[in-house]
C-alpha cells in the first residue's frame, strides 16, 4: 500500500470502525431474518464492504443506521434473485393447504405458520413488517430504507398487518395451543 | 398477530461472532488482517515501486483521456453521467443490448462492434474485452462458460470459455435463438424461432426438449410456453413440468390501450416481483405493451398499462422495475398496489439487469452500461395528463393540468423519438409547467416529411384539446417541421431551437464527404426542407426566439474531423454557423447560445441543464 493509500485507509478506518462496532449485530440479524443463517454472514460482510467503499458518499442528513439498513436492503435484494427458497415455500404452502389442520399444534408450528403467511405477502409488505416488528426501525428510518415517504409508512404498515392477518387465516383454521398432555403424549 | 410475529423472529437467539464477521469484511475490502497473525513476507521494494507506478498511471490516464475533445462519432458521456440517479457509466461500444450476470461479473455483448466485455460489477471496471466474430444478441453465463446466442448461420449457440478467452464450441440450433434463454438445472435452455426447445449441457451436448419457448425464470422455476396451446408451464429442476400453469386466455376484461383484449399467448417474457409473476405482452420498440400480474396462489390475472415500447423488467428492492424503449423511462411498480413511478432516463435503454445490489441499464445508443442508484436522486416525472395514442404518432403530456401559462411543446428531430426529451420534460413539468412531447412510435426514424409532421403535431394538439398559448421547443431537423407548424399561428408565443440543422445541410455535407474522397453513403440521412418550401416560409416577427448551437470546437474543429476532411471541416463549421445566424434572424427578438462541451446532435442529452434553463428563461420573458 502506498503512503497515500495507507493514509486514506486510516481515514476510512476512523469512520468505519465505530460504524461496524455499533451496528454489525443488528445488520447481521437483519440478514438472518431475510436470508437465514447460512447466507447471513456473507450478506453482512457484503453490507459492510459496501459501506467501506462508499463511506465518503454517505449522504449527509441521514443517520448511519438508516443508511446501513438501506445498503443491507439492497444487498439482501440481490441475494434474493439467485435463490430458490420460494420454490420450497410455495410447495410447503400447498402442502399446508391440502393436509388441513394438524392434530397437534406446537409453538414451532405457530411460528412456521406466521412465517409462511409473512412469506406469502408482497416483498414490500414483508419489508415493512420485518423492519417494524423485528428490526425495530423508526418510521423515518423505514421511510429511508424503503425509499418511501415518511407519512406513507404508518398507512402501509397498517395495510400490511391486515394482509398478514388475512393470509394467516387463509392457511387454515386457527391452530389451538398445545397442551402439556398432548405434547408429552 | 404482531405478537406472534415477534415470537417467530428467526434471529432472536442467534449468537454473533463479531471478530469472525470483521475478518470476513476485511477480507472483502482487501485488508490483510485475519484472526491469526499474518506471516511475514519478504520485502519487495521493486514491487512497491511498480504498483505505485501502475496506480499513478491508472489515475492519470483517464484524466489525460478526458482532455481529448469528444469525437463526433462518440458523443460525450457527461450528459448521461449528470442525469440524477446515474451512478456510473461504462462505455462498451455500439449496439449493446445483451447483458448476463454471474455473481460479481457482468458480461456485456456490444453486438454492432462484436465485443464481449467482462466487467467487475463491484468496481465497474472492464476486466477484459474479447472480439467475437459473430452477431450475438444473447449472453447467458452458466456452467463455467458464457453462452452466446448468435443469429449467424441460421442460428447457433457459441460456448465461450473465459479461461482461454475463445469460443471453443459452436452448436447449431436450426433457427434464430430466442434471447430469453436461461441457465437452469445445470444446463442451457434455449428455444429458436421455430418454437423448438433444446437443452445444452456444459460439455456441449445438445438435446431436443420438444416444442417450447423459454419465457424466463421465477419462483425457482423455469417457465416455458407451449406453442400449440399457449399455456406457460413451470419446469422444476427435478424435471417436473406443469406444477403451476399460466393458462392461455383471452380475457375481455383485460384490454390494452387500443381497447383490444389481451392475449396471454403474446407474453414475451416473465419475471417475479413481490410474490407475483409478471408477464410482458407486446414487448418491443414499436409495440404497445401491457404488463400482467399473475398471482400463483389464486390464479388472478390483472393488467397494468404503463405505455408503449416496454422492453425488459427485473425485481429490485421489492419493486418491479421496467424500462421503456420509446419514452426513455425507468418505471418503478409497486407489486402490491400496481402504483407506478416514472423516472426519465437519458437515452434508449436496451436492457435492464441487477448486479452488485444495483440496477444496471444498457443504453443502446451511444453504447453504455450505466449503474443506477435507485435509493436516492432519481427525479420522478410528473403525472401523465394526456397519452394520446394514434396509429403512428402520439403526444405525451406531463405536468399540472391546472397550469395556465404557455404549454411547452417538444418536437424532436426525425431520427429520435419523443423520449429524447425525457430528462428535460420531467424537470420542466416538475417545476410546474405543462409539457407535451410529440413523436412517433417505433425505433426507426419516421419517413414523415416536415409538412407531414407539422400537420401531425397540429392534429395531435387538436385531439388533446390543447389550444395554447404554446412555447415550441425543437431540435435538429425538427426545426423544419416547427417552422411549418408555427407559420401563421398566433398561439405560438415563443420558440426554442436546439441544435437546429441548417437548410440544405445534408447536400452540403455530402459534397464535403465526396471532396474528401470518401463514400457519400456515410452522410447522415434525413429529410431536408426543400428549397421551395423554405423560400415560401416567413419569419417569426417579434416572437421571442432562442437558438442553442452545439459546440463547434467539439463537433467540427476537432482533430479527427479536421484530419479527415481538411478545409471541408472548416467549411462545414462555417455552413453550420451561418445556419444558426439565419435562424436567429427569423425573429427581431432572438438570442443565440453556444452549448459548450456537446457532441454532434447531443445537446439534448449533454446539456439538458442548459436547455431547461433557457426554456424557463424564455417562459419568464413571455409571461413578462
Amino acid at each position: 500500500m502506498s503512503t497515500a493509500g495507507a493514509r486514506e485507509h486510516v481515514d476510512i478506518s476512523q469512520r468505519f470502525d465505530p460504524l461496524f462496532d455499533a451496528h454489525y449485530q443488528e445488520i447481521y440479524r437483519f440478514c438472518i431474518r431475510r436470508l437465514g443463517v447460512d447466507d447471513a454472514e456473507d450478506a453482512t460482510a457484503e453490507v459492510f464492504a459496501v459501506a467501506w467503499r462508499r463511506i465518503d458518499g454517505m449522504p449527509s442528513g441521514v443517520d448511519d443506521r438508516a443508511w446501513l439498513y438501506g445498503v443491507a436492503q439492497r444487498v439482501v435484494g440481490n441475494h434474493y434473485r439467485s435463490r430458490r427458497r420460494r420454490q420450497g415455500l410455495l410447495k410447503r404452502l400447498l402442502e399446508t393447504r391440502s393436509t388441513g389442520e394438524p392434530d397437534v399444534v406446537t409453538g414451532a408450528d405457530v411460528d412456521a405458520r406466521v412465517l409462511a403467511a409473512l412469506s406469502s405477502l408482497s416483498g414490500s409488505d414483508q419489508d415493512l413488517l420485518r423492519l417494524t416488528t423485528w428490526d425495530g426501525l423508526t418510521r423515518s428510518e423505514i421511510a429511508h430504507v424503503l425509499g418511501i415517504k415518511e407519512n406513507a409508512v404508518d398507512q402501509r404498515i397498517h395495510r400490511a398487518r391486515m394482509r398478514l392477518r388475512d393470509r394467516y387465516d387463509r392457511l387454515g383454521p386457527e391452530p389451538r395451543p398445545v397442551t402439556t398432555k398432548e405434547a408429552s403424549a | 398477530m404482531i405478537e406472534l410475529l415477534q415470537h417467530a423472529d428467526p434471529a432472536a437467539n442467534i449468537e454473533i461472532d463479531g471478530a469472525r464477521l470483521r475478518a470476513k469484511v476485511d477480507d472483502r475490502i482487501g485488508i490483510t488482517t485475519s484472526l491469526e497473525p499474518a506471516r511475514k513476507r519478504p520485502s519487495r521494494p521493486w514491487l512497491v515501486v511498480a504498483v505505485a507506478a501502475m496506480v499513478a498511471a491508472a489515475i492519470a490516464l483517464p484524466m489525460l483521456l478526458r482532455e481529448e475533445p469528444p469525437s463526433i462519432f462518440a458523443p460525450a458521456y457527461d450528459g448521461i453521467l449528470n442525469t440524477p440517479g446515474i451512478e456510473k457509466v461504462i462505455p462498451v461500444g455500439a449496439g449493446v443490448s445483451t447483458v448476463g450476470v454471474d455473481g460479481d461479473s457482468i458480461w456485456v455483448m456490444a453486438a454492432l462492434s462484436n465485443q464481449l466485455h467482462h466487467i467487475d460489477a463491484t468496481t465497474g471496471s472492464i476486466l477484459e474485452t474479447y472480439t467475437i466474430d459473430s452477431y450475438v444478441e444473447g449472453v447467458i453465463p452458466g456452467g463455467g462458460f458464457v453462452w452466446l446466442l448468435s443469429y449467424d448461420n441460421d442460428g447457433e449457440v457459441l460456448r465461450f470459455d473465459p479461461d482461454s478467452g475463445t469460443v471453443d464450441l459452436v452448436i447449431p440450433i436450426e433457427g434464430s435463438p430466442w434471447h430469453r434463454s436461461a441457465w437452469f438445472d445445470d444446463r442451457l435452455w434455449v428455444s429458436n424461432d421455430q418454437g423448438e426447445l433444446f437443452t445444452i449441457t456444459a460439455d456441449g451436448e445438445l438435446t431436443p426438449a420438444g416444442p417450447g419457448s423459454v419465457k424466463g425464470q421465477a419462483m425457482g422455476y423455469l417457465w416455458v410456453a407451449n406453442p400449440a396451446t399457449g399455456d406457460i408451464s413451470s419446469l422444476s429442476e427435478d424435471g417436473t413440468r406443469g406444477e403451476l400453469v399460466i393458462p392461455r386466455r383471452v380475457d375481455t376484461s383485460i384490454i390494452d390501450e387500443k381497447g383490444n383484449p389481451v392475449d396471454v399467448i403474446d407474453a414475451s417474457s416473465l419475471t417475479e416481483a413481490g410474490g407475483y409473476i409478471w408477464l410482458m405482452t407486446g414487448e418491443g420498440p414499436a409495440s404497445r405493451t401491457t404488463l400482467l400480474r399473475f398471482d400463483p396462489s389464486d390464479g388472478e390475472l390483472l393488467p397494468l398499462v404503463i405505455g408503449p415500447g416496454l422492453h425488459g423488467m427485473v425485481e429490485h428492492d421489492g419493486y418491479l422495475w421496467v424500462i421503456s424503449y420509446i419514452d426513455h423511462l425507468l418505471v418503478r411498480v409497486d407489486p402490491d398496489t400496481r402504483e407506478t413511478s416514472r423516472y426519465p432516463m437519458p437515452g434508449k435503454t436496451g436492457g435492464i439487469t441487477v448486479a452488485d445490489g444495483s440496477i444496471w441499464l444498457d443504453f443502446f445508443h451511444p453504447g453504455l452500461l450505466a449503474r443506477v442508484d435507485t435509493s436516492a436522486n432519481l427525479i420522478e416525472a410528473g403525472e401523465t395528463l394526456v397519452d394520446q395514442v394514434d396509429t403512428d404518432h402520439r403526444l405525451l403530456c406531463t405536468g399540472p393540468d391546472d397550469f395556465t401559462g404557455p404549454i411547452i411543446i417538444l418536437e424532436p428531430p426525425q431520427w429520435i423519438g419523443p423520449g429524447s426529451w425525457s430528462v428535460i420534460q420531467a424537470e420542466l413539468s416538475n417545476q410546474g409547467s405543462q409539457v407535451c412531447a410529440h413523436g412517433y412510435l417505433g425505433g426507426e426514424p419516421t419517413d414523415q416529411t416536415p409538412s407531414d409532421r407539422a400537420t401531425d403535431l397540429a392534429s395531435a394538439l387538436d385531439g388533446a384539446g390543447i389550444s395554447g398559448p404554446l412555447l415550441v421547443v425543437t431540435a435538429g431537423d425538427g426545426v423544419h417541421a416547427t417552422r411549418l407548424f408555427a407559420e401563421g399561428r398566433d398561439n405560438v408565443v415563443g420558440i426554442l431551437m436546439v441544435d437546429p440543422v441548417p437548410v440544405g445541410w445534408n447536400e452540403f455535407l455530402t459534397s464535403v464527404i465526396v471532396a474528401a474522397g470518401e463514400d457519400p453513403d456515410g452522410a447522415p440521412e434525413g429529410a431536408d426542407l426543400d428549397a421551395a418550401v423554405s423560400a415560401g416560409l416567413g419569419d417569426f416577427g417579434a416572437t421571442p426566439l432562442v437558438v442553442i448551437g452545439q459546440d463547434p470546437d467539439a463537433v467540427f474543429l476537432n482533430d479527427p474531423f479536421v484530419d479527415t476532411y481538411g478545409d471541408g471541416a472548416y467549411a462545414a463549421n462555417q455552413f453550420w454557423q451561418d445556419g444558426l445566424a439565419f435562424y436567429a434572424g427569423l425573429s427581431t427578438d432572438s438570442r443565440t447560445v453556444v452549448a459548450d462541451g456537446t457532441g454532434m446532435h447531443m445537446v439534448v442529452w449533454d446539456r439538458a441543464d442548459l436547455v431547461i434553463d433557457e426554456v424557463l428563461a424564455l417562459l419568464e420573458r413571455i409571461e413578462g
